[in-house]
């Protein structure tokens, strides 16, 4: 599972699962386009990353329609894309009742359109490398459970987990592979702000329903380069779940 | 906000009836007081105040006099 001389695009790059995949795909070999809209924050992921030369890219992802023109710009300047790896992202834990349909627009937008639109910018002639490319979406257990508190959001995890299958059999032609990983809970900045809308209670019954207990960053960045590498050369159109016995249940 | 309108919202956070809520009650004696309705509330005061809460904050309030006093230095007269 090593990915010399691979060029890999991470959205969200700046923190949590982004972050942590970016520096173990370095330790792999690959060469990073680190994105995200905090120029401090992505320097200071790239100066975490082993080799290089690495690159930092910003962008508002929310600004869909502007990603795969962009995507051309920065293949230009470094050069084709190998892998494609969306982990940027938001969360939201109201009941629907008070959930505005603009937060219901606002984190499909980021969760589901910016994915379609990556997907449309990796895939452009001269971006995505000729010997092909690997895509990989952050789903969540979400999109296969629910939970009250997370219909919008599980709207937009179950979105990936479709839209992984369908892409995934329209470009095979095209030599891309398209994937998703399903974590569940990650110790990183987004659970600390979804447990803020949680009793201590709630926040235990859900660490409960963990068998092997809250997961790492590290973990799901090993699945998402094991998936993006070699080792994922027959792999395609699915959903690798990775929630520590969470959705066994 | 006054005293009186942070009600009102409470009460269409919880989906009680209009004027229902006076300020005394404790949550078990509130119909939909539950995880969700404290979910809402948490959305309500972020989105009114502009201040995110904790849930732990209000792990300790028994009733809408604990949620009060919380806001209390926000509210008007």
């Amino acid at each position: 599972m090593e990915l010399v001389g691979r060029r890999i695009l991470v959205t969200g790059g700046s923190s949590g699962i982004g972050r942590e995949t970016s520096i173990l795909l370095s330790r792999l070999g690959a060469e990073l386009v680190i994105v995200g809209r905090n120029p401090e924050r992505l320097e200071a992921t790239r100066s975490r990353l082993e080799g290089g030369p690495h690159h930092v890219e910003e962008i508002d992802l929310s600004d869909a329609i502007k990603i795969p023109d962009w995507f051309k710009s920065v293949s230009k300047k470094v050069g084709t894309v190998h892998g494609l790896v969306h982990s940027a992202g938001t969360q939201l834990t109201k009941p629907l009742r008070v959930t505005s349909l603009n937060e219901i627009e606002e984190t499909m937008r980021i969760n589901v359109v910016a994915a379609l639109s990556l997907v449309k910018g990796f895939r452009q002639k001269g971006v995505v490398d000729a010997q092909g490319g690997s895509v990989v979406f952050l789903s969540s257990v979400m999109g296969l459970v629910g939970q009250a508190g997370q219909a919008t959001y599980s709207a937009t995890k179950g979105a990936l987990v479709s839209l992984t299958k369908s892409l995934a059999l329209e470009l095979a032609r095209e030599k891309i592979r398209v994937n998703s990983v399903a974590p569940a809970m990650v110790r990183t900045e987004m659970m600390d702000t979804m447990f803020q809308s949680l009793l201590p209670e709630q926040v235990a019954a859900i660490v409960s329903m963990h068998p092997l207990g809250i997961g790492t960053a590290e973990d799901v960045a090993n699945a998402i380069a094991f998936l993006l590498a070699d080792s994922g050369r027959w792999i395609t159109g699915t959903t690798l779940v990775i929630d520590g016995g969470y959705t066994a249940h | 906000m006054t005293r009186q309108q942070f009600l009102s919202k409470l009460e269409s956070a919880i989906e009680a009836d209009e004027g229902s809520i006076q300020g005394t009650e404790k949550f078990v004696e509130l119909e939909r007081w539950d995880s969700l309705a404290v979910m809402a509330f948490i959305a309500m005061v972020d989105e009114e105040f502009g201040v995110s809460f904790p849930a732990t904050k209000i792990a300790a309030a028994t009733g809408v006099g604990d949620l009060l006093e919380l806001v209390e230095d926000k509210l008007a007269g």
